[in-house]
């Protein structure tokens, strides 16, 4: 079986499991978590192209997260813009910002970028704290991004006025949308031409170069498209929850979704994913552990990071080949 | 979904209510000298052994806040085990759960408060306080049709239910919106001076807060309001959360010294160490903080250096009756440490909301707005007399009125409390508002050397 014809079933049956996952089970509770599942989901699988794909050592992708969620909820608070616009429009505000991160990384390699990526995040971060300063006194004393309070009051996709009752069922679907789209996406980059590029520059830039493979050219262009879909996903975040703030910068949760690609595998088209629902598991199992809990996410990446560098998928990867050379051996052996 | 009927007490009210309270004894009886009898008469004959009606509550139990946060969870841990013991609402007791906020912004909050609701399915959330806009869970308590009371202490929650009553009716303010603390420290000043118990040796007041949304909104009431009252602000400086390193902000008052340093910064463990860095080389400034020294850890890790203090609450146990017997049942339920003044928070609200399910014929799960707007109703139209004073809800606002700027009648607002530690070993002295006051203003220590 072909590559790409493997990846378009193991797509299909996620899609219509996930489709049907609604319909048996009980409660909102799982429904409701896998919605947020799916939104990390897209985080990471666009992450993935960038950090594992591209090789860039890249740490912005949560403030790109956080910038399409910003420019959503700042684009409904201040210009009424109706959701429907303003998140496409995040998408595209994280882009232009993707583009300025990588036009200052372009010089840099290993973990200058990761340094940059995250000196960029946490100015971010530290500007949108310490703003105290009242920039419109609607509702209450309010910075221009909200301050630590954080943005709410933006509007809706219409999806609560629609279904009253089942409205966490609608998110679910439209995040589930997102992320198929995103999905295919990655898949479309990884298997085509654009992945072979990145990975040339990844594992041999020089050799890449001297190819005629502009690193400027495709490294811009990995960071602008990574960061659309990451874009789209924080202004969804954003109406889902009615609100965005500063823990979207926070370390903690960088840190999860990284490991979340380095469990899952990273450079893999469906690592990320598989990362995700493992992590999101294991996170939904440690909550009664308080502390303990970030305790055992540790320890988790960690066994990983020693047992199985390449995550689940390197390891099934690697299961097959043992298997593929047991096969051969006892063919020979005949 | 996680069940646990270990604070239900189903079989407490054995026989009659004679028999339990005298099986109950003291603690019970104490709990029932105030509106908690209303709640035990409405029960009648019921015994809390129907099926779980679920609470809860989303705090700050990790994390920077977790002093308070964990006294949240008492509070409402020790409201629901009374309520049970009282039969519960019509006979149905209260199982809470709880979802950890940490550092509190508002995603986090809204995530923690839909989990509760998704995963448990509560018919009221039943909040402290958690930092952040004070306006961002309304919109779970709205799209569920749930009763959400919480003690925010923000001017934000009185806007945002203002702004849309019909959407915003579950949600309520158990105390006083931060704007009063302003208004409210000028006139305690004021009422000083004129008391000749304090003389200013200038004009000059340094104002400290942190980057939020609450230290802010009071920190700029300070500041608009103080020219009114003959004040120049020398010093308005914003430091980080958490802030333990208070030596850059401390070298500018030195430079030059104020009459009054007010910190609106809250967190007790940042104050405590402002004080220890103070003391060693103090100014001859009056200080004052809010909220965080009412915690014990503050006054723990202050030691000496928080005596003279001076700090307010708009929210907190009184020194009376009703307040020292809450004291005594906290403190044994918890142990002789145990911050009760947070505790009172979720505490009373969880009676107010109870006593209003009670008179409405029942809470209501999720999705059942109908019955929930029936609580809202009573809750609205209630005056409860609880171990914070009173809360009685500001019509369209649901925010608890405050006494004395809002309103003379001290039976009618919760009162701004403003206590002065005198002596670190023991609980603060309530030095206004009179009737409440327990103790005189004594001029702290580095003044009178």
């Amino acid at each position: 079986m072909s590559p790409v014809r493997r990846d378009i079933l193991i797509g299909l049956a996620f899609l219509i499991a996930a489709i049907a996952l609604p319909l048996l089970v009980p409660g909102r509770y799982i429904v409701t978590q896998s919605t947020l599942l799916f939104v990390w989901a897209i985080v990471v699988v666009q992450w993935n192209l960038v950090l594992g794909v591209g090789g860039i050592f890249s740490l912005a992708q949560m403030a790109l997260f956080a910038a399409g969620a910003y420019a959503t909820a700042m684009l409904g608070f201040y210009w009424k813009w109706p959701m429907l616009l303003a998140i496409p429009a995040g998408g595209v505000v994280a882009i232009v910002v993707s583009l300025v991160v990588g036009l200052a990384c372009l010089r840099l390699k290993g973990p200058y970028v990761a340094l940059l990526t995250l000196a960029v995040a946490q100015v971010m971060y530290v500007l949108i704290v310490n703003d105290t300063d009242c920039f419109t006194t609607t509702g209450g004393c309010m910075p221009l991004f909200g301050g630590v309070r954080g943005i709410g009051q933006f509007g809706d996709i219409g999806l609560r006025a629609l279904f009253p009752s089942k409205w966490y069922v609608a998110h679910y679907y439209v995040a589930l949308a997102l992320l198929a789209v995103a999905i295919a996406f990655s898949v479309v980059v990884i298997r085509g031409p654009l992945g072979l590029a990145f990975r040339a520059l990844r594992d041999n830039p020089g050799y890449a170069m001297s190819r005629g493979i502009s690193r400027f050219k495709y490294q811009l262009w990995i960071f602008g498209v990574s960061a659309f879909f990451t874009g789209i996903a924080g202004g969804f975040y954003a109406v889902h929850f009615r609100v965005v703030g500063p823990s979207v910068f926070s370390f903690q949760l960088l840190l999860f979704l990284i490991a979340m690609i380095v469990v899952g595998g990273l450079g893999s088209i469906w690592g990320p994913l598989l990362g995700a629902v493992l992590l999101m598991f294991a996170d939904e199992a440690m909550k009664e552990f308080s502390d303990y809990r970030n305790i055992g996410l540790g320890l988790l990446l960690a066994v990983f990071v020693i047992a199985w560098p390449n995550g689940i998928v390197g390891w099934i990867d690697t299961l097959r080949q043992r298997r593929r050379a047991r096969k051969a051996a006892a063919e020979l052996s005949r | 979904m996680k069940r646990s009927t270990r604070l239900s007490t189903p079989n407490l009210i054995a026989g009659s209510r004679r028999n339990f309270l005298i099986k109950g004894g003291l603690t019970t009886a104490a709990a029932l000298t105030g509106m908690p009898a209303m709640l035990f008469s409405m029960n009648s004959e019921a015994r809390a052994e129907g099926e779980p009606i679920p609470v809860g509550q989303c705090g700050p139990t990790t994390d920077f806040a977790a002093p308070d946060g964990i006294e949240f969870k008492n509070g409402l841990t020790l409201a629901c085990e009374e309520i049970n013991a009282l039969g519960g609402i019509l006979g149905r007791p209260l199982e809470p759960s709880f979802e950890d906020t940490a550092q509190m912004g508002d995603a986090t909050n809204v995530q923690a408060a839909q989990r509760l609701v998704d995963r448990y399915g509560v018919h009221a959330i039943l909040n402290g306080y958690n930092i952040g806009s004070g306006a961002a869970i309304q919109e779970v308590a709205a799209d569920n049709g749930i009763i959400y009371v919480h003690y925010d202490t923000t001017i934000g929650h009185n806007d945002l239910v203002k702004s849309n009553p019909d959407r915003y009716w579950g949600s309520f303010q158990g105390d006083p919106a931060e704007y009063w603390y302003g208004p409210g420290f000028l006139k305690f000043l004021q009422d000083l001076e004129a008391n000749k118990e304090w003389t200013r040796p200038n004009n000059k007041m340094a104002v400290i807060l942190s980057a939020g949304v609450y230290a802010s909104n009071i920190a700029n009431a300070v500041k608009e309001q103080a020219a009114a009252y003959g004040w120049e602000i020398s010093l308005f400086e914003t430091v980080g959360v958490p802030a333990s390193e208070w030596g850059p902000t401390l070298a500018k008052i030195r430079q030059d010294p104020p009459a009054v340093i007010c910190v609106t910064h809250f967190l007790p463990a940042d104050l405590a160490q402002f004080c220890v860095q103070f003391a060693p080389n103090p100014t001859p400034s009056l200080i004052y903080m809010q909220y965080g020294p009412s915690i014990p850890a503050f006054r723990d890790i202050a030691k000496e250096a928080a005596n003279g203090i001076i700090y307010a609450t708009v929210v907190g146990a009184l020194q009376d009756e009703i307040g020292t017997a809450f004291e005594k049942r906290y403190k044994d339920r918890f142990g002789a440490n145990a911050g009760h003044n947070s505790g009172a928070q979720p505490y009373d609200g969880a009676y107010v909301w109870a006593t209003a399910a009670a008179l409405a014929g029942g809470s209501g799960e999720p999705g059942n707005a109908d019955q929930n707007r029936k609580v809202a109703q009573r809750m609205s139209a209630m005056i409860w007399r609880g171990v914070t004073g009173t809360t009685r809800f500001m019509p369209l606002e649901n925010a608890a009125y405050t006494y004395p700027t809002q309103t003379n009648d001290s039976s009618l607002g919760m009162p701004h409390q403003f206590l002065q530690i005198q002596d670190f070993t023991k609980g603060p002295g309530l030095i206004a508002p009179a009737p409440y006051g327990t103790a005189k203003f004594v001029m702290p220590p580095w003044i009178k050397a």
